[in-house]
């Protein structure tokens, strides 16, 4: 009896350390009437399922991992290149991780003021005019990549600046000190 | 009815809802959210009553958003409702985002998403929910559940939010002014000594400024112009001019002697304040830093730390001993300068002094650039000092997987940044200097010529050689206090730069604090009990969820779980080393918010995977944690937790230094340490987070026996890998993503054939692979 509890435990760890990949193939994603991304494969249909970037920076369309809602959210497989799958589906999933990335674009920045530690921000935005305020202080309030830059303020929401070579010269003026 | 979940409710939202004829039953929870699932930003309003959720959505998208200020007010004309039935809601769920979620409910059981909301807004909509799940459940509700601490998020002067929510502090109603006085403060016991300072310097400007006159026109048009006419020599009627060119001589000796003495008086008295200043400066931020709650050191380098005890509090003094004191003479002079040249000549005055503004507005305009480029000079010297430290300390794991050239590579290019940002700087500051000068030297330019044609008489009046002489000398005695002043704001604003860095350590509040009136329990007994407590890091994740637990006082509790699981956490919590942030622990039934942090650290002692062995003597560490323990007791202690043989084996015993520079010891030893640190302290709790998991078996075994000793009359609880190392415990719970899966006895759990059964089968197995057997 122990025998086997170990014989399938040992098959399911190796199942558990095989990555499972998720492709045209085995793989058909829909959506949920509430506009969420659903899965199912040749042997279950998930439902609803949490999609989620491996690699947000460096890779934010590649190695996608599709977790399932509900308990552990465990991960039901990944899909290796979001560019395989059909436009159809692509779309669905770049909406959905869209939202679940939500972080505007700095268009402009309007002016960055330092008072006690904390950076008062101003500025334009993809999706507005934002005013937000980070903490200066700790090291993880600039998310440098590169050209691109990230900006998390003190509520934890995200900014982006796509290229800090595009902005002005006054803009990039404002901005050096912080990078 | 402050507290209550719809204070921020709206009064025109009741009044647009009658409008609407949309009833509703008594309302419970107000709440407001800020995005719609097409990532665009815009206003919801949630109103839930005991029959409703009323759903509010403005019909445009916001075209600003501000995170800064408080909000305005909602038009709810603009703003269409929709009312969900509690009996026809079910499944109230938030899909989490990384920043904030979406929230969706099951209308008669088809998917429907009500709306979503950055992080800001997370809490209340979380209530919200909560709150939905009771009616639905049909659960009673108890007004304690309507009431919630309202977080008071911005500042009431201006409206700002508070950048750090635990730091009542808005920084936009603070001043540099306040910084100033602040830190007048530190400096108000030497008051006398600073008055001395101040009473030498207005004497010296007083000397500095009959200089001109001594060395011009007493010289010049006195002395070698043989005119004892001039004042003050008509008072001395003394006609032989060899005398009266001693007398001033020696005035003018005796002069520049006695300012030299006041220097040096000046000088010892600055020497005096200067180091106990920065002393109580420095102990005042490590005592803060001593204060401040362990998230606070996870969030900033140590390095940064150590710069800003070193170098702020320097530079923070050097102004308000070689500035400050300086206004007034400085000023004193200026005002003496000007009266003189005026009433000399005023033409030759205006030109002399028409450069003085152009130098004090590029003075002013500059200087808050070269600020800035000083604090990114200053940042990135920090960084280089926290990468560096990482590479000190993390030597072996660098030399180990051979990344010695790349880490080298990531310490050229930081301290490429430093030569870049001090180049910035330092360009910056020489262009400044520059402009600054050349505006003087014009100055003194402009005062020659135009004085010449005085002197040669082409302009009238005609001017004595001497007193041109004068005129000059006050001219470049102006220079100086100009100079002092455009080179003051430079400095005053180095300082408050240094300044606001140490009060931000000093304002920093902890987030876990001591309650204002904390309970005593005197004899503790051990009993621990955990309610309804959830607790994550960061706002969004939760770590623990909804754990309740309780271990009677004197029993062991072994806490069973992989790793991430949140066991250490859970202990964390325990120790009050972060406050969760929902639901109670509690310490023989008194909540440890409540309790005396003396009295929580003096009972609860932590043995954690993270030894730390500070520098010092072994019996030093070991005894830290009861500074008032004798030899024996330590002997003892390192007896019980098998370090003692260890120890007599090298050669300075319990005397080798240790610790950075000291001997090095290995995992095993240093565990052994700090076991025998815990068991010194005599806690009443104990908490052995994976306190065996450095040492090999055989040691374990040793180190299992004399814990089985020490946790006698304690309670302890114990996390494990090793199952066997859980035998002895009264209780045990699984924990999986945060929430307790299995509880009970060693023989209930493999009877259930759970979690903890399959991993004691697993860890037999292997014990049998590698031929140990259990």
């Amino acid at each position: 009896m122990t025998e086997d509890i170990l014989k399938i435990e040992e098959e399911k760890l190796e199942e558990l350390l095989a990555v499972k990949f998720l492709t045209v193939d085995n793989a058909e994603f829909y959506e949920t009437k509430g506009g969420f991304v659903a899965l199912k494969t040749k042997d279950e249909d998930f439902g609803h399922v949490n999609v989620i970037r491996t690699f947000p920076f460096s890779n934010p369309d590649e190695f996608i991992s599709i977790r399932k809602i509900d308990g552990k959210n465990e991960e039901i497989g990944i899909i290796e290149n979001l560019k395989d799958f059909d436009e159809k589906t692509v779309k669905l999933i770049e909406k959905q991780l869209e939202i679940r990335y939500f972080m505007p674009r700095i268009l402009k920045i309007n002016s960055i003021k330092e008072e006690f530690g904390h950076t008062y921000w101003s500025v334009l935005t993809d999706k507005g005019e934002c005013k937000f305020s980070s903490s200066s202080g700790s090291s993880g309030s600039v998310i440098h990549l590169g050209d691109r830059v990230i900006i998390k303020d003190s509520s934890e929401n995200r900014y982006e600046i796509e290229d800090i070579n595009k902005l002005s010269a006054k803009e990039m003026k404002k901005l050096e000190l912080y990078l | 009815m402050e507290k209550q979940l719809l204070s921020l409710m709206p009064n025109n939202l009741v009044d647009r809802l009658k409008e609407l004829n949309i009833s509703y039953d008594k309302p419970l929870v107000f709440a407001t959210a800020d995005m719609d699932t097409d990532c665009n930003y815009r206003n919801y309003v949630l109103l839930l009553s005991s029959d409703c959720l009323i759903v509010g959505k403005e019909n445009t998208v916001l075209e600003s958003l501000n995170f800064v200020s408080k909000k305005e007010d909602f038009n709810f004309n603009n703003f269409s409702f929709k009312r969900y039935e509690i009996a026809d809601i079910s499944g109230p769920a938030v899909d989490n985002l990384v920043v904030g979620g979406i929230f969706r409910i099951n209308e008669n059981n088809t998917e429907t998403v009500l709306c979503a909301f950055t992080n800001k807004f997370k809490g209340r909509i979380m209530k919200l929910i909560d709150i939905l799940k009771m009616l639905i459940d049909n659960k009673e509700i108890g007004d304690d559940k309507l009431y919630e601490e309202v977080r008071e998020e911005f500042c009431p002067k201006c409206g700002t939010i508070y950048p750090d929510r635990n730091r009542k502090i808005c920084p936009k109603c603070m001043d540099k002014r306040k910084i100033f006085f602040r830190l007048g403060s530190f400096f108000s016991i030497y008051k006398k000594e600073l008055i001395i300072i101040c009473v030498l310097c207005i004497l010296g400007a007083l000397l500095s400024s009959i200089w001109p006159v001594l060395n011009g026109s007493l010289l010049y048009d006195g002395v070698l112009a043989k005119n004892n006419n001039v004042f003050p020599f008509s008072l001395l009627n003394i006609k032989d001019f060899s005398l009266l060119l001693l007398i001033l001589a020696l005035t003018m000796a005796g002069a520049k002697l006695i300012q030299q003495i006041f220097g040096i008086i000046q000088g010892r008295l600055v020497a005096k304040i200067v180091p106990n200043v920065i002393n109580t400066l420095k102990k005042r931020i490590f005592g803060a830093i001593g204060e401040l709650s362990v998230s606070f050191f996870t969030d900033k380098q140590t390095g940064g730390l150590m710069t800003r005890i070193t170098q702020d509090a320097t530079r923070v003094s050097d102004i308000f001993i070689d500035g400050i004191p300086f206004i007034i003479p400085n000023l004193f002079t200026i005002i003496f300068s000007c009266y003189f040249m005026f009433s000399t000549n005023w033409i030759l005055a205006l030109t002399a002094i028409i450069t003085l503004p152009p130098a004090v507005i590029i003075s002013m305009k500059l200087s808050p650039v070269l600020w800035h480029y000083n604090s990114k000079m200053f940042q990135t010297s920090r960084n280089f000092r926290a990468k560096l430290n990482d590479n000190i300390t993390g030597a072996r794991v660098v030399r180990a997987f051979g990344r010695e050239s790349s880490e080298a590579g990531r310490l050229d290019k930081s301290s490429g940044f430093i030569a870049s940002s001090q180049l910035n700087a330092m360009r910056f500051d020489l262009k400044f200097t520059i402009l600054y000068q050349l505006t003087n030297s014009l100055s003194s330019l402009f005062t020659w010529t135009i004085g010449a044609l005085f002197v040669l008489a082409v302009f009238k009046p005609q001017l004595s050689y001497g007193t041109l002489i004068t005129f000059t000398g006050y001219v470049s005695l102006l220079a100086g206090p100009a100079d002092f002043f455009s080179y003051i704001f430079r400095w005053w604003s180095g300082s408050m730069n240094s300044a606001q860095r140490i009060f931000e350590i000093l304002d920093a509040k902890p987030d876990v604090i001591e309650s204002p009136h904390p309970t005593i329990l005197g004899e503790v007994k051990g009993e621990i009990k955990i309610e309804n407590m959830t607790f994550g890091y960061e706002e969004n994740r939760d770590i623990l969820k909804d754990i309740n637990l309780e271990v009677k006082a004197g029993k062991m509790l072994g806490i069973v779980g992989k790793s991430g699981a949140g066991k250490t956490t859970l202990v964390n919590l325990i120790s009050r080393l972060y406050d969760p942030t929902s639901g109670n622990i509690y310490l023989d039934g008194v909540n440890l918010r409540d309790l005396k942090f003396s009295e929580i650290r003096k009972n609860v002692a932590l043995v954690s995977q993270e030894t730390y062995i500070f520098k010092g003597s072994i019996f030093d560490n070991i005894a830290y944690s009861n500074p008032k323990a004798n030899k024996s007791d330590v002997i003892k202690a390192a007896i019980s937790a098998g370090a003692h043989d260890f120890i007599c084996k090298l050669p300075d015993g319990y005397d080798t230094l240790v610790g950075s520079g000291g001997r090095s010891m290995s995992g095993g030893e240093r565990q052994r340490i700090s076991i025998a640190r815990a068991i010194l302290a005599n806690p009443k709790i104990l908490i052995l987070d994976e306190a065996t998991a450095a040492v090999d078996t055989e040691t374990e075994k040793n180190i299992q026996a004399s814990l089985s000793v020490l946790i006698k009359n304690r309670t302890t609880i114990s996390i494990a890998h090793r199952l066997s190392t859980l035998r002895d415990a009264d209780e045990l719970i699984v924990i999986e993503d945060g929430k307790i899966t299995e509880h009970g006895t060693h023989d209930e759990l493999v009877r259930l054939k759970g979690a903890y059964y399959k991993l004691l089968q697993i860890q037999s197995k292997a014990l049998a692979m590698r031929g140990i057997g259990d």
